[in-house]
């Protein structure tokens, strides 16, 4: 048996006393500790095993179309999920392409541009970003921000672009509840994560790695580019993914602005359409057999989705981490 | 900064404790001033009468829930407006007491029923074609375009059938958002129904609680439709008449039967209910109704109920919330936009509620 | 890059900056997108809860925390009694599930399951269901509680409760981490066993950190409104119990006040929303307090 107290199994040298009044208490605790750890496996093979239960009546009855149609009737027993999922990854995907430069740009100012002073308040402003409940976010939208962009930004942009080549296929439409609005809404939940998570990365380049670049003479910007973007690319990736992950679970705030339109596979982003997450909450309520077996189909396939995403984003970030400790 | 902390722990936990006090010993406050039925004995009754469906007689509802509470103070009566379809799988599975739909009980669920129940046809109203267009304060629409536009085949304001009801108004080019429910709805199973009647070549969908509208953005409940109508230019949608006169919409005029165009009004609801067929277990249809002045989009809606309620106390608090809806209810109705039933059929609703046993 | 050169105008050594003007314009622009960004992440902060506590203050009157929902809800008057009493009772009935349990999770995760197999498979299983979003968790929840045993708070709490259990079991696990080892061993040293060691020594000492982690998982359970539409079911009157019966939250009022066109209950929503961002930041930031107090402790 191992004597040296080390680390975090220093119990070695207490379970020296291998007899004694209190080696009950300490199996005991052990044992209860370790069940309350099992409770996560537990919960989470739960999750997996009853969901995909519920769902699977829905799942065998329409096979792989539950995928690839994306005609929904309920009433007739169609339950095609594809303008969903096109729904949600098109409205995630939004959100990263505003929210990624917006955090990294703040990861690096927070880091290295900015004055000792400004730091800590960039810092909580960005908690106070992330403390606000989606809920929120999604009555500010519906209220005050779709009514807005609808005529005063969509409308506009569509009548002066959306007849062109290329650029007129996405910037097309003049609802304000739609796609962009949706990704806009996103990305202001997703900033303050993926700032934070850049920031950490940023954080843990060496200054060994700084202090070459500006030895050879490089401005702050050609340092970023040269030591620390390169050093962090893993982590950042990383934490873009995980923001990515958020973006797709998120219900709440896009139910509320995506303006609930079936059937839209289509690139016009400031169109109506729908996620898979909006669609559950705005039809669980009254769904009975096959069409609730559907929407918990629905769940399972996001719970899966994401599930990858959040996986590889941590398998990459852990790959990044073992890169930076020299291993 | 410790003692600050302190005294904003200590407020907010006098301020939850008062909180919780003070709700428990306060109740909702009523503020109609309904004049008692006095031939009626409210003041014995009690229970609770838990309620849930359509939303399209909600607000009437809600009014005459606030009133019954001042002359029945034993009873508590709830509604939550969760759509005609859930209405019906609410009472089925026995989960509620007393339910509100606008639309009939399919022949296939009644299995799912726990025993047989009775229609009590309560308030009927318009439902209006509200629509929100900049520059455009009146509109008339036939059947037919009215149909073209919900499935698709009119995408514009200014298209050619849409002018051709409208002559001399100049209609901008917008498109055209529609707005349709998201739930099942027995709105839109009248209003999908008198598309069917008034228009079938036109519309070629399957009416019934869900349609399966080809490109319309969708919401809950009839006020969820008017948020969508009130908040986005060109939009349009089917609103029952309270919700769209509380939102402040523009309604259109709908060509009716004799070829004329009416405004979803009282009057016009109580003409087109006038000459309706009453059924045997009093339900009726004034959809798609003859006469000149009759407003065509018509619907009515009613409460459904078991005919045998086990427990005596609550019978008797379901016979008296459903007497008080069919007698102050009546003079509440039209306060918030909600046409009362004739008299003759209101008189046989009042007598079937000795049916209702326990 | 800078080198000596003399002044022509008055003859004395200066520094001047040699660097390429191309150079210099993209250090700039780098700079202005940094800047750029830091502002465009605080305007919709801004604006969000400008919003929030403009239209939601003239709200907040006493009625407001005591009455019950109102009857007819086109129009103004009652209260969100119920709904705040909902959010409260709600979250502290998960909490006191989620917090036990997280807590002698990560213990067992630190203090003796370490880097071992079934250590490593937990502590990764935790990370993921950090992610699963919380429809799932609720559509989960309605399948194993909510179908049998009807609506209820305690419904709500169970799946918001899986949601703070992954959160309080890392962050539980990273003050146990700060807790040094010398700690640990002197207890052991006196004759303590290991059980008597993690109560007595350990917890104490990351007492703080545990309870500020604790208080942001609070934080963010009781915003949720996903897990909620399910599972508690909808209800006008103030309902203490927490296995009988629908009740109300405030994410869930503002969820349906938020889809109606009606001035009155939207005025709710944002007082709803007031009330629930109030309650939220509190917490945010007594928990960012309690962490700031616990680093200086540890660093003085």
């Amino acid at each position: 048996m191992d004597i040296t107290p080390g680390g975090s199994s220093g119990g070695d040298v207490a379970s020296l006393l291998g007899v004694g009044p209190g080696r009950r208490a300490d199996q005991l605790f052990y044992s209860v500790a370790l069940v309350a750890g099992l409770f996560v496996l537990a919960i989470l093979g739960l999750i997996a095993a009853s969901t995909t239960h519920e769902a699977w009546p829905a799942f065998r009855s329409q096979g792989l179309s539950f995928v690839t149609s994306s005609t929904w009737i309920p009433a007739e027993g169609k339950f095609g999920a594809l303008a969903f999922i096109y729904g949600t990854v098109l409205s995630s995907l939004l959100a990263l392409l505003l929210a990624v430069p917006v955090s990294l740009g703040i990861a690096l100012y927070a880091n290295e541009a900015a004055p000792s002073r400004i730091r800590r308040p960039i810092i909580y402003v960005l908690d106070l970003l992330a403390a606000i409940p989606s809920v929120v976010y999604g009555l500010w939208g519906v209220i005050v921000l779709a009514p807005f962009l609808g005529p005063n930004v969509y409308s506009p942009i569509n009548d002066a672009v959306g007849g062109w080549p290329v650029i007129g296929w996405f910037l097309n439409g003049s609802s304000g509840r739609s796609f962009m609005t949706a990704g806009i809404i996103l990305a202001i939940m997703i900033t303050p994560i993926v700032t934070s998570l850049s920031r950490e990365v940023i954080a843990t380049v060496p200054r060994a790695q700084r202090e070459a670049a500006y030895a050879m003479g490089a401005t702050r910007w050609e340092m970023i580019r040269l030591a620390v973007l390169p050093w962090g690319r893993g982590g950042i990736v990383g934490a873009i993914m995980l923001g990515l992950g958020r973006a797709m679970g998120e219900t709440i705030a896009v139910a509320l602005v995506i303006g609930s339109q079936a059937g839209q596979v289509t690139t016009h982003l400031f169109e109506a359409g729908d996620s898979m997450a909006a669609v559950i909450v705005n039809q669980f309520g009254e769904a009975s057999g096959n069409h609730r077996a559907a929407l918990v189909g629905l769940g399972v396939v996001l719970f899966v989705v994401t599930i990858i995403v959040n996986v590889s984003a941590r398998s990459i970030v852990a790959r990044f981490d073992r890169r930076a400790q020299g291993v | 900064m410790r003692s600050s902390l302190k005294s904003l722990a200590l407020l907010v936990a006098v301020l939850a404790v008062f909180g919780v006090v003070a709700a428990a010993c306060g109740g909702s406050t009523s503020d109609s001033d309904a004049k008692p039925d006095s031939t009626y004995d409210y003041a014995s009754l009690s229970g609770t009468l838990n309620g849930s469906g359509a939303t399209f007689p909600k607000a009437f509802y809600e009014e005459a829930i606030a009133g019954f509470a001042g002359v029945a103070k034993g009873v508590t009566v709830n509604y939550n407006g969760t759509g005609s379809g859930q209405g019906k799988k609410d009472l089925a599975a026995g989960t509620s007491d007393w339910a509100g739909t606008d639309s009939l009980v399919a022949d296939a669920d009644k299995a799912t029923f726990k025993g047989p129940f009775l229609y009590f046809p309560t308030v009927a109203a318009p439902i209006t074609v509200s629509f929100n267009l900049s520059g455009v304060k009146s509109l008339n629409l036939s059947a037919a375009t009215l149909a073209r536009i919900f499935t698709g085949s009119v995408t514009t304001w200014n298209d050619p059938a849409i002018a051709a009801d409208n002559a001399g108004v100049t209609l901008p080019s917008t498109k055209i958002t529609v707005a349709v429910r998201s739930d099942g709805s027995g709105t839109t199973s009248n209003f999908s129904k008198f598309l069917a009647a008034a228009a079938p070549e036109a519309f070629t969908l399957t009416a019934g609680d869900t349609v399966a509208w080809p490109s319309a953005q969708s919401a809950k409940g009839n006020a969820g439709v008017a948020q969508i109508v009130k908040a986005t230019n060109g939009a349009i949608g089917y609103v029952d008449l309270s919700d769209a006169v509380a939102s402040g919409l523009a309604f259109a005029s709908i060509g009716n039967k004799d070829g004329k165009f009416v405004q979803p009004t009282l009057e016009g609801a109580s003409a087109a209910l006038a000459g309706a067929t009453i059924n045997a277990d009093l339900t009726y249809s004034a959809l798609n109704a003859a006469g000149a002045d009759s407003y065509p989009i018509t619907a009515g809606t009613y409460i459904i109920v078991y005919s045998s309620i086990s427990n005596p106390t609550q019978a008797s608090a379901i016979r008296g919330w459903i007497n008080y809806v069919l007698t102050e209810g009546q003079t509440i109705a039209p306060e918030v936009d909600f046409a009362p039933l004739p008299t003759a059929l209101r008189d046989k609703a009042i007598a079937q509620i000795a049916s209702i046993q326990g | 890059m800078s080198d000596l050169f003399v002044s022509t105008e008055s003859g004395e050594l200066l520094l001047r900056d040699t660097t390429k003007r191309s150079r210099r314009i993209r250090n700039r622009l780098a700079l202005i997108w940094m800047v750029g960004s830091v502002l465009v992440a605080v305007v919709p902060l801004a604006l969000v809860i400008g919003y929030v506590v403009i239209k939601g203050v003239g709200q907040l009157t006493p009625d407001w925390f005591t009455k019950d929902l109102p009857a007819v809800t086109r129009r103004a008057g009652g209260g969100m009694g119920p709904a705040i009493v909902g959010t409260l009772l709600i979250t502290a009935v998960a909490a006191a599930m989620a917090v036990p349990l997280g807590v002698l999770g990560a213990i067992y995760l630190h203090e003796y399951g370490g880097r071992g197999r079934l250590g490593r498979l937990i502590r990764f299983m935790a990370d993921v269901m950090t992610g699963v979003p919380s429809i799932v968790m609720g559509l989960f929840v309605y399948t194993v509680w909510t179908i049998a045993h009807g609506l209820s708070a305690f419904g709500g709490a169970l799946a918001l409760a899986c949601l703070m259990l992954p959160i309080i079991i890392r962050t539980t696990e990273e003050m146990l981490r700060l807790v040094p080892d010398e700690l640990r061993q002197a207890s052991y040293a006196l004759g303590n066993r290991k059980w008597r060691t993690i109560v007595t020594v350990v917890l104490p000492a990351a007492f703080g950190g545990i309870t500020s982690g604790v208080m942001l998982a609070i934080a963010r359970a009781a915003g949720e409104t996903a897990p909620l539409v399910f599972t508690i079911g909808a209800a006008r009157n103030l309902n203490l119990s927490i296995f009988n019966g629908p009740t109300t939250a405030l994410s869930v009022q503002i969820f349906g006040n938020a889809q109606t066109p009606f001035e009155a209950a939207q005025a709710r929503a944002w007082g709803a929303a007031l009330t629930l961002v109030a309650l939220v930041f509190i917490l945010t930031i007594l928990a960012r307090v309690v962490a700031a107090r616990v680093a200086r402790r540890h660093n003085a």
